[in-house]
């Protein structure tokens, strides 16, 4: 509860900030401190030295698992302002209200980690793309940028109107918001075909694989990813997705028996589309940053593979694999954004030019292609051991198919390896201060932490 | 005491360390020192635990756990017992000598090569002191490998010449060949007995049935094979004599080539449980040493010559652990090293004072301009031809006293082959040391005994080579055999030697009248006018090892060649590259038309989207058909 308040009230807190000083360094200084205290305030839940106590009449159920994810993505948030907080206020003219924004979308992150009611999952979403809509399109002298912002709006507002759909329809067959009542009368029987029940579950299933950006539903990422700014690019692919996927396993965790084979059918041909769909079309992309965006799709696919196994070592894996991924995406944009041109020819002798850049970009890719002894490894280790649990033939089956993928995501990493180290030209950059190598060095030695120890990670989980 | 156990290996650790990382920095002095005192401090440690092994007996010291998988332990230990701390004495002792005598020896190498030659030695020595020391086949088994990467080091010491390179190369493949045997036998024995201490495998051993103990000696034989250099890997030895001499004095003579006897030696309770391996072993060892005696006759190296009388003398080591004579085999390891070490030593100051001339036929009369070396070279030729009293004569007397009790014939083909031992050793030593100088004017103005660095050790070891035997004097002479005494209760009792007094008498007398003989031979052969011109017919052969090498390369390197040609040129080529070529074309290709799924058109999205919707939820409530075969394939 702490978190959820707390966002919002920092949220605005910011946006007044932006009345005191333009000075875009103090407002950045600021937003920190406003990460710091929100940190502060989930820890304080998540450890019980103080929480705010209202009655949510069970609109939500608060659980360390849910204290645990928002710390995830606090400290992501906090991680990713460090890197990218200079390049964030220069967007555009209104750094303060950037900031604000970004703690509306860490609110609705916070609700999505927690809720317990439909309505609350609706609201959790709408808090945090509507934000994203106006980060989207914040570069406003660019067409790209505008163009993203409205194709971003109009695919969403579409989803969101199925969302709303399938509530309503599951509503009007049981009568209830709470999510415990709604999965359990979906398996089809002699006696009823559950029409309601299950057209409702699906387009809430199908709006939420929008979110995510799982294939087929992923057609708006690569062109928003593309056309906005960035630094926001960066924000959506890794603090928001994570935040969709844990209102997924959160709708269908514990939900295995009803849901049935069919569920688990209707994943596979998802997981299967989105991977392939992710890193066969990455493998021809000239722009780095559109590579990213199909790398987030594929990367989707994979801790799709939580939901479909939907058991301990998913739950807990689902949260190293958002953090893993989140860490090396940031490091990634970070790096990107300092480029000064965008294409893999950009980042040719960026090895010579700028040795460290190079090494932890390095350290990054290794971690998103799951190469042993970064993070990465570990997160693509406990997706596929989760799957793997569940047993059967269709285990293994999913299990070779990730592993297929993930040797062909090597290729489009490894491109941009091969250019900063293996060819020659002068990788320009703009100015890259003492702090940005240091957060980068921070960066890459958590991703290395978490590759040689990812207990330490889990191990604060269960602390 | 016995704790000090620790001190013995981690002294020259220290030396490799502090050479190693300051063969930059350090000065060439310094270096020698470092080098030299790390190795006496072992030596002195050692001399203390041989006390304390004759006093208090034998003891396991365990350092740390090393391996620990479920009931699978192995623990850092070391063995101090007879065999081993006998073992400690020759190393840490003669590898002092040797570790001066280099000092002198390699002074003109820069500084930086100069450090890295002693940390490599160093570390050899640490290594051999670990093979030595450890008390299970694993620890052996660090050491047994850490001996043969030293010793491809120092072959190729000298990395500028190819030819080195080679041998280091040939060296380290033979070696690895007879690791292979060494490694499947440990693994063997973790896999019937699930331990690899020398204690609970001797203890368990009777529980071994005939074939595995038969299989693991000789996977364990193979292992020495390739070590010492028996038939039918002992041709990377000779061409080992690329390093140093002083390398090849210490590695390749005196220490690490005897490591096979040592392995064999204290598994000999699992080597006496098997006929089998037992008799291989002899054969081998009598046809090792005969073959490169015959090839040693005729070489014109000086360093070749010694190396096959090291491969043949490691012949005879392994002819009397195959007769079960194990105290005859450490016994004959022991003298060997102190006149094979000398040996080397003294070609290595004749080559030093030569200016890097090996050939024999460009040198005679050295005599006079290198009296020290000269006497010392003498004493040890003396000591390898077994002639009484010196110390090579009684270990290959009571060698082949035990050949003679096993088979008789063993003992004729090993009396043949003495003789030929002392035939070639007194053809070198003519041909270099007695008659007129043959070398260039040049050469002879320069000739000078070498320093006192390299001739102490010498005399050293001249001394040990003529007394050296004294510990080992077998009771028809009157003496006790302290030796044998000492090493008993780690050694098997040996079969009972049932020959007559007189019979022994008769077979000593006959074998040292034949070696006197030849030694006389070649004395008058050489010294006046020795053989200068090419060798013909069977001697061209010998002359040329009898193309064992060209053999080797015609029925093992070519048809492995052909094999990897194949395998380059056809699978490879056009099958596994083409298939990943192809791999990456498809992906490449699929990624082209893919991408154009994404058009950028909202509606174009949003229309797939929903007819997406709409395959789900048919396929929901299509339950036969479709979805069952979706769901055998997954």
């Amino acid at each position: 509860m702490n978190a959820i308040i707390f966002s919002a009230l920092l949220g605005v807190v910011m946006m007044f900030s932006g009345i005191l000083t333009t000075n875009k360094q103090a407002i950045k200084n600021i937003a920190l401190v406003c990460l710091t205290l929100l940190l502060v305030a989930n820890l304080a839940n998540h450890y019980e030295w103080y929480s705010i106590k209202i009655d949510t009449k069970q609109m939500f159920s608060f659980g360390k698992y849910g204290y645990f994810f928002n710390t995830i993505a606090i400290t992501a948030t906090l991680l990713y302002v460090f890197v990218s907080g200079d390049d964030i206020v220069k967007v555009g003219s209104y750094g303060a209200e950037y900031f604000a924004l970004i703690f509306f979308v860490l609110c609705g992150v916070t609700i999505l980690s927690s809720y317990n009611n439909l309505l609350m999952l609706f609201l959790g979403i709408e808090i945090m793309t509507i934000p994203l809509y106006i980060l989207t399109g914040s570069d406003k002298k660019n067409l790209h940028s505008n163009e993203a912002a409205l194709k971003y709006f109009l695919m969403g507002a579409f989803s969101t109107g199925i969302m709303l759909m399938g509530i309503a329809l599951l509503y009007g067959s049981s009568g209830s918001f709470g999510i415990e009542s709604i999965v359990n009368n979906t398996s089809i029987t002699l006696m009823k075909v559950p029409i309601l029940e299950v057209i409702g579950l699906m387009f809430v299933f199908v709006s939420m694989l929008f979110k995510v950006s799982a294939a087929p539903f992923h057609f708006w990422t690569p062109d928003v990813y593309d056309g906005a700014p960035s630094v926001f690019t960066s924000f959506m692919a890794t603090i928001v997705k994570s935040a969709g996927f844990i209102a997924l396993i959160t709708l269908f965790a514990n939900k295995s028996e009803e849901l049935g084979k069919l569920w688990n059918i209707l994943l596979v041909i998802v997981i299967i589309a989105t991977l392939l769909v992710g890193n066969i079309t990455a493998v021809f992309q000239q722009s780095v940053k559109r590579m990213l965006a199909y790398s987030s799709i594929a990367q989707a696919g994979f801790m799709l593979f939580a939901l479909y196994s939907r058991n301990e070592i998913a739950r807990d894996g689902i949260l190293l694999y958002t953090t893993a991924y989140s860490l090396a995406t940031i490091g990634t944009f970070a790096i990107l954004i300092k480029m000064e041109d965008h294409s893999l020819d950009g980042y040719n002798g960026l090895a010579k030019s700028q040795p460290l850049l190079a090494a932890t970009q390095t350290i990054f890719l290794f971690s998103l292609a799951g190469i042993p002894l970064t993070a990465g490894f570990f997160a693509k280790y406990f997706m596929l051991a989760s799957v793997i649990r569940t047993g059967g033939n269709a285990a293994i089956y999913l299990v070779i198919i990730g592993v297929l993928f993930a040797a062909v995501s090597l290729y489009y990493y490894f491109k941009v390896i091969q250019a900063m180290y293996f060819k020659e030209g002068n990788a320009a950059t703009t100015k890259i201060t003492p702090s940005f190598k240091f957060a980068l060095l921070l960066l890459a030695f958590l991703i290395i932490l978490f590759g040689v120890m990812p207990d330490a990670l889990l191990g604060l989980f269960y602390f | 005491m016995n704790k000090l156990v620790y001190l013995v290996p981690l002294f020259p650790l220290i030396g490799f360390l502090i050479n190693g990382l300051g063969r930059k920095s350090l000065s060439k002095s310094l270096i020698g020192i470092i080098g030299s005192t790390t190795i006496l401090a072992s030596f002195v440690v050692s001399v203390f635990l041989f006390m304390d092994v004759k006093a208090h007996g034998a003891s396991v010291v365990t350092a740390f756990n090393f391996i620990n998988i479920d009931t699978f332990k192995v623990a850092f230990a070391f063995q101090v017992d007879q065999l081993s701390s006998l073992f400690l004495l020759i190393i840490t002792g003669i590898g002092f000598l040797i570790h001066v005598y280099s000092t002198a020896y390699m002074h003109e190498e820069k500084a930086e090569h100069f450090g890295r030659y002693f940390a490599y030695l160093n570390l050899f020595v640490f290594s051999m002191l670990l093979l030595v020391l450890g008390a299970n086949y694993v620890i052996m088994f660090i050491g047994w490998e850490g001996v043969g990467l030293c010793s491809y080091l120092l072959i190729g010491f000298w990395f500028k010449n190819n030819n080195y390179n080679y041998a280091a190369k040939k060296a380290f493949v033979m070696n690895r060949i007879g690791d292979l045997g060494f490694l499947l036998a440990v693994f063997w024995l973790i896999a019937k007995l699930g331990t690899v201490n020398y204690a609970d495998v001797f203890a368990a051993a009777n529980t071994l049935s005939k074939f595995d103990v038969t299989a693991i000696t000789l996977l364990l034989f193979v292992g020495a094979m390739g070590k010492s250099a028996q038939i039918p890997l002992y041709t990377w030895l000779p061409d080992a004599m690329a390093g140093p001499t002083p390398v090849s004095a210490l590695i390749h003579a005196a220490t690490m080539v005897t490591a096979g006897i040592y392995m064999i030696a204290r598994s000999n309770v699992l080597f006496s449980m098997s006929e089998v391996t037992m008799n291989l072993v002899a054969i081998i060892g009598l046809a090792t040493a005969l073959l490169s005696a015959t090839i040693a006759i005729k070489q014109n190296d000086i360093k070749k010559v010694l190396a096959y009388s090291t491969v043949s003398q490691l012949g005879y080591m392994f002819l009397g652990l195959g007769v079960g004579a194990y105290t005859g085999a450490v016994f004959h390891v022991m003298t060997h090293a102190f006149f094979k070490a000398l040996l080397f030593l003294g070609a290595g100051s004749v080559i030093h004072a030569m200016h890097h001339e090996q050939d024999i036929r460009n040198m005679g009369g050295l005599k006079k301009k290198l009296p020290i070396t000269h006497a010392t070279f003498l004493l040890a030729c003396i000591a390898i031809a077994g002639i009484p009293p010196f110390s090579g004569f009684f270990s290959k007397d009571e060698i082949l006293a035990a050949a003679y009790a096993h088979n008789p014939i063993y003992w004729g083909l090993g009396v043949a082959g003495a003789a030929m031992t002392a035939f070639y050793m007194f053809r070198l030593y003519a041909t270099t040391f007695l008659g007129n100088f043959r070398g260039t004017h040049d050469q002879e103005h320069h000739l000078h005994e070498s320093p006192k660095a390299m001739t102490i050790p010498l005399i050293i070891l001249s001394i040990l080579s003529v007394v050296g035997g004294l510990i080992g004097i077998p009771e028809i002479l009157g003496g006790h055999h302290e030796l044998h005494h000492y090493l008993s209760p780690i050694l098997i009792s040996e079969k009972a030697h049932h020959i007559e007094h007189s019979t022994e008498y008769m077979l000593m007398a006959i074998s040292v009248a034949i070696a006197a003989l030849a030694v006389i031979f070649a004395i008058v052969r050489f010294s006046k006018k020795p053989e200068l011109k090419d060798a013909t017919g069977i001697a061209k052969a010998m002359e040329n090892k009898w193309y064992v090498d060209e053999l080797y390369d015609a029925a093992i390197v070519r048809p492995l060649e052909a094999v990897a040609v194949f395998f380059k040129n056809i699978i490879e080529k056009s099958g596994i590259d083409a298939f990943v070529n192809g791999v990456g074309k498809f992906v490449n290709y699929s990624s082209r038309q893919l991408r154009l799924v994404q058009s950028g058109q909202v509606g174009n999205y949003i229309l797939i989207m929903v007819l997406s919707i709409v395959i789900f939820i048919l396929l929901w409530f299509y339950d036969a058909g479709i979805i069952r075969l979706v769901d055998k394939f997954f």
